[in-house]
């Protein structure tokens, strides 16, 4: 049983796709979700060093087809960190650590409760 | 208290005051699939010889980034691959650019080897980007071969009228420095087109196989610091030379050479030429000219003639460091935008609005005000 007080619901089961993540505005607070596939983790939405939305991690370049890895940073779910879609600063969704420089951005609880994804800002 | 809950607005990567403002990016590049670029190669004979399996490009730098990138060499198109003008402007909306100027971004090709091929490319690179870019309305940077001044002069005169083209790109390297007067005819040609120059790093850094070079292992030291000595001695060497003494309407624009190097270059210069400046009479041009001093301070010709981009920004935390560092820099009369899509140092508008270091003229003049101020746009 998950105690669900000051938690807010932000979205349900299957609106974030297996290794992906989605951005929301929580009260004014930008977060992004990432869904590992065994687990779902908040981050601070913003990355330190330039303000990239760590939601966008993982999209389809353009032009995919014709580069190498066909995706702007994106989630690491085994490593359980995101790498930032501007220049692949890699964040630790559990800590909200970056272990080159050092610096960490906001991490938030995150639980489902039944269909509910729910986070505590 | 009721929570307030909404999904992000997935178009707008850049913060919000960023799409009422007018962003030139001088520094945006393309990167054309090899066969279709070199379907534009006229000489049969040339297209020939590049289209064996070595490629277009066989010449590898010593160096790879890759070693310090995440994903290898993929730094090179972190972002995608524009090929055609609708990729731009895909790739433009959600970073709030509204005016990119697209070059062919083959940053490798002045370390090949065969001045003949090499021309062949860069007069394939100019028309796919006539049929591909300027000629679906997008500005342009044409590509002129440093290593051949007279088919440089002549890819302006065959190339910088048509439409929408407006500005020649080109290199800085460790090689013959752009003060050199085999460069004054494409200087003459570019102020007669009104084009300003866009210097670019090159694939070809530190004298490869010297004492330096071979201790050079990381990227932070070839990238980040290579290019910078190497645009430093080029514009040193041209304000030296007396370029911008023969040519005072010539505009020379660093791209990816760094910035924040102008407070060393400006008092420097200023000093050393004040202190002995009696070898400046026997430089060539002074020599034709009969003049015996430059015209000017040397830092004058920085803020008058030397435009730099700003990509990568790499501003100080603190915002009263950083609005020093950009009045010492002359930001507002040297620094244009740049954004280098797509490449691993990408620099996203987001400084201007997330520091307090702008005033409101610097910031335009940074994003919009020195780059429409030398293009004819």
């Amino acid at each position: 049983m998950v105690d669900t007080d000051n938690f807010t619901k932000v979205a349900e089961v299957g609106d974030i796709p297996e290794g992906e993540g989605e951005g929301y505005d929580v009260n004014g607070i930008e977060i992004a979700v990432f869904n590992t596939g065994d687990d779902y983790y908040a981050i601070s939405n913003r990355c330190s060093h330039q303000r990239a939305p760590l939601c966008k991690a993982g999209d389809e370049k353009i032009n995919a087809e014709d580069t190498w890895t066909g995706e702007r940073g994106g989630l690491n779910a085994e490593a359980c960190t995101v790498s930032c879609p501007w220049h692949l600063w890699e964040w630790d969704l559990e800590t909200g650590e970056h272990e080159a420089s050092g610096q960490r951005i906001g991490t938030f609880d995150c639980v489902v409760d039944g269909d509910d994804i729910l986070v505590r800002i | 208290m009721e929570s307030s809950v909404k999904r992000l607005d997935s178009d707008a990567e850049v913060p919000p005051e960023a799409f009422d403002d007018y962003i030139v990016d001088l520094d945006f590049h393309v990167n054309p699939l090899e066969d279709e670029l070199l379907e534009y190669v006229d000489d049969e004979r040339a297209y020939d010889k590049l289209t064996t399996e070595f490629g277009a490009t066989p010449v590898m730098g010593k160096w790879d980034a890759a070693y310090g990138i995440k994903e290898g060499q993929e730094g090179l198109f972190t972002q995608g691959r524009a090929k055609y003008a609708e990729d731009v402007e895909e790739a433009c909306e959600p970073l709030a650019i509204d005016e990119p100027i697209v070059n062919p971004g083959i940053n490798n090709l002045n370390l090949q080897h065969h001045p003949v091929l090499k021309n062949a490319v860069c007069q394939a690179a100019n028309d796919y980007m006539l049929d591909h870019f300027a000629d679906e309305g997008m500005y342009t940077s044409m590509m002129i071969p440093k290593w051949d001044p007279d088919y440089a002069v002549a890819e302006i005169e065959r190339v910088a009228n048509e439409n929408n083209i407006v500005a020649a790109y080109s290199w800085f390297d460790p090689k013959v420095p752009w003060g050199n007067e085999r460069f004054d005819q494409v200087f003459e040609a570019l102020v007669e087109n009104d084009m300003p120059l866009l210097l670019h790093g090159s694939l070809a850094y530190w004298p490869q196989h010297s004492y330096i070079g071979d201790d050079m292992l990381t990227w932070t030291e070839v990238l980040g610091f290579d290019w910078p000595i190497h645009a430093m001695v080029t514009v040193v060497n041209m304000i030296m030379r007396g370029v911008f003494d023969k040519y005072p309407d010539l505009d020379v624009v660093i791209q990816e050479g760094g910035h924040w190097w102008v407070p060393f270059l400006r008092y420097r210069m200023d000093e050393f030429y004040e202190m002995h400046p009696e070898d400046v009479q026997i430089t060539p041009r002074k020599m034709e000219s009969g003049d015996r001093y430059l015209e000017k301070a040397p830092s004058e010709y920085l803020r008058e003639n030397i435009y730099l981009c700003t990509q990568p920004f790499a501003l100080p935390r603190n915002a009263g460091d950083a609005e020093n560092l950009l009045d010492l820099s002359m930001a507002e009369d040297m620094f244009i935008y740049s954004s280098d899509w797509p490449h691993q140092t990408l620099d996203p508008a987001t400084w201007f609005y997330t520091s307090r270091a702008f005033d409101d003229n610097t910031r335009e003049q940074i994003l919009n005000g020195n780059a429409t101020e030398i293009l004819d746009i």
